[in-house]
């Protein structure tokens, strides 16, 4: 099984709060490998909106990106990509 | 006033709407606790799946609504509401709970989400908290259904006639929801401005008063009363005469609101042709599309704390020189002028964090911070020489007390241009050092600063808070807290003519920038460069331009031989009522709050 994993941080200035947090979550949903997003001592679902946003990872807060998976790659960069994106956003 | 019948809040949406209340109760349903036998699991994880698919439907139509009333980012707000109802792990968890221990589908339900609310209820992220909003609305719109109850049946007696809604709480959902009867102004006791609910009022000019703490053991339905959004106030039984008030004071915002629109693009010059230079404060960098808009000349005062808040370390080099060349190109050919780091209190990341202090607005903060870390400080300027390469950047030093502060932070310039050189990295050597005035300190020593610096520029806030001896958060000296006390006047007046006469560049970037009686007070006293926040700059465009430059001379001169605050204030009223309606500035001052 492809093990890949990041660390990230997050760039969007009010951090991963709910719209962030959707868009994180469809990216995720879309790969067949299992993502685990953690910060601190606190892991979650990547796939799950409501697990990320219990993370209430703020801008500039360091994230660790896992992916096990035939896409494990490819869906940890894409990830990464989306996080260091700082898109404008209410 | 009665000041029993007027409860105060927060203005979220501005408007003014009189009629019934209707208390609107959608607290979460009490569920029972019940179990189900082995045989009737499946058909328990069905009703769940039914009825999350049936609020899916409901919200995708309050999504269609939005984007018709609201707008199409606005209606953005229900993807996330509705990939919080489907999230799979949450579900597959209730359902584990019917299947496993054999729940009613409505217990499992509650239990999950119980948990979740009370995870983020009790996160230390405040966005966190204000969201658990977002999910009581979800889940209680799941409950009800698994009830074999609708939301709509509790809200068809809101929409019934027109009436003011208050609820305990207001969901996006719910705010829609509710405008789409017949609801005509909108409070609850929770929430702020920045709610998702508090956006979808503006967006759909409903007022709209948030924060009203005890409102609805206060109000009963069915009780008339007066809600101004502007103000953030909700009136129980107003008189006629409180609303005749009420409608006159928004009939000022909306005038005043046409005339500040109807001088949009127009330069700010007085009417004897005095120009005036406007430039904007930026706190946060989604501010500075604002600032733009509203025509600003720069800005004045950018604040850089915004990198380091919610961080655990301070920001790179490469990093923060992006950053200000990004900005510097933005506002070209105008000045950005950057202020280092104001940390103290609070304001540092964790690595900084000092002991607690007994004054900390007499303590280890802005410039001594940044000269006793010279890497901090260092790094800002290297920041600002590489983005001076290619815009006007200009560095501005906060709290300074001492020649001696300016004079090292001159060292380290020369130092960190020599580095720059021998690294071969572009910078522009020519960068600008500006001094804050922003203590009595500076302001009797600012012959000597001007001499050490490059331009000046005079921070109100502190600069009164200081002089006056007054903490201007603390609300039980609000009054006593006056940058038109003649003290402050006074040191105004001695700052500006120094400049004039050393021929530096000043401007004053406090509040008092974007008041209308201190902007004529400054004008008078010979200031040509204001920066106020850019929401007030349409204001401060318009007041510029009423202003006779010959009568504010004469009012500062008036103000100068003033004893006392009230005396400075009333030549100044006197002075620009000869040109502008006060009650209009009245409005003014609520509308650029």
């Amino acid at each position: 099984m492809n093990h890949t994993e990041r660390l990230v941080t997050v760039e969007n200035r009010l951090g991963l709060h709910a719209r962030p947090a959707a868009e994180l979550v469809k990216l995720a949903s879309k790969f067949e490998s299992e993502i685990t997003i953690s910060k601190d001592e606190m892991a979650v679902n990547g796939k799950s909106i409501l697990g990320v946003m219990t993370l209430a990872a703020e801008c500039g807060s360091t994230l660790l990106l896992k992916a096990e998976g035939a896409d494990s790659e490819q869906a940890v960069e894409e990830l990464a990509a989306l996080l260091a994106h700082n898109y404008q956003e209410e | 006033m009665n000041h029993e019948r007027l409860i105060k809040g927060i203005a979220v949406s501005p408007g003014i709407a009189v009629g019934p209340v209707y208390v609107m109760r959608t607290e979460l349903p009490e569920i029972t606790h019940r179990v189900i036998s082995r045989d009737e699991v499946d058909a328990e994880a069905d009703r769940l799946y039914r009825a999350v698919g049936d609020v899916r439907q409901e919200l995708e139509s309050l999504m269609k609504h939005t984007e018709a009333r609201a707008g199409i980012e606005e209606a953005k707000i229900f993807n996330a509401q509705i990939a919080m109802l489907e999230d799979q792990e949450f579900l597959r968890a209730v359902e584990s709970l019917v299947r496993d221990n054999l729940l009613t589908a409505e217990r499992a339900f509650e239990f999950e989400a119980l948990e979740l609310r009370e995870t983020w209820g009790q996160s230390s992220s405040a966005t966190l908290q204000q969201r658990v909003t977002d999910l009581v609305g979800i889940q209680t719109r799941v409950l009800h259904r698994l009830l074999g109850q609708s939301l709509d049946d509790v809200l068809h007696e809101a929409g019934d006639r027109p009436a003011i809604v208050l609820a305990r709480d207001l969901t996006p959902g719910l705010t829609v929801q509710l405008e789409q009867g017949s609801v005509i102004g909108l409070a609850s006791e929770y929430g702020a401005r920045t709610a998702h609910a508090a956006i979808l009022a503006r967006s759909m000019g409903i007022p709209c008063v948030m924060g009203l703490v005890g409102g609805i053991d206060r109000i009963r339905s069915g009780e008339t009363a007066l809600l101004d959004g502007t103000q953030g106030t909700v009136l129980i039984d107003p008189t006629d005469l409180e609303v005749a008030d009420a409608y006159e004071r928004e009939g000022l915002r909306l005038q005043l609101r046409r005339e500040l629109e109807s001088i949009l693009g127009q330069p700010a010059v007085t009417r004897d042709g005095t120009a005036v230079v406007l430039r904007a404060n930026v706190d946060l960098p989604e501010e500075v599309e604002a600032a733009a808009e509203h025509g600003a000349e720069g800005v004045g005062l950018f604040r850089t704390e915004f990198l380091v808040v919610g961080r655990t370390e301070l920001p790179q080099e490469d990093e923060q020189a992006e950053f200000f060349e990004r900005i510097g190109r933005r506002f070209a050919p105008y000045p950005v002028v950057i202020r280092s780091y104001d940390l103290g209190g609070d304001k540092f990341p964790a690595a900084f964090r000092a002991a607690p202090e007994s004054n900390p607005f007499l303590g280890w903060r802005a410039i001594r911070v940044c000269l006793d870390e010279p890497d901090i400080l260092r790094t800002q300027i290297r920041a600002m020489l590489r983005a001076r390469a290619s815009s006007d950047v200009r560095l501005m030093l906060p709290l300074i007390s001492q020649v001696e502060e300016l004079i090292r932070t001159r060292e380290m310039m020369v130092l960190a241009a020599e580095e720059l050189e021998r690294e071969g990295v572009a910078f522009g050597p020519d960068l600008p050092l500006g001094v804050m005035i922003e203590t009595p300190a500076a302001a009797m020593m600012v012959e000597e600063l001007a001499g050490y610096s490059d331009f000046l520029s005079v921070g109100t806030n502190d600069l009164t808070q200081y002089t006056l001896a007054v903490d201007r958060g603390n609300a039980r000296l609000a009054d006593r807290f006056s940058p038109l006390h003649p003290a402050v006047v006074r040191l105004l007046k001695r700052v500006v003519d120094c400049a004039v006469c050393r021929g530096r560049d000043v401007s004053v970037c406090g509040e008092m920038a974007s008041e209308p009686l201190s902007i004529l007070l400054l004008l008078g006293l010979g200031y040509r460069v204001l920066s106020s926040s850019p929401g007030a700059l349409p204001l401060v465009r318009w007041l510029v331009r009423q202003v006779d430059l010959a009568a504010a001379q004469r009012a500062a001169v008036a103000a100068m031989e003033a004893s006392t605050t009230r005396e400075v204030m009333d030549v100044l009223a006197q002075t620009i009522a000869e040109r502008v309606d006060l009650n209009l500035l009245v409005a003014g001052r609520l509308s650029v709050r």
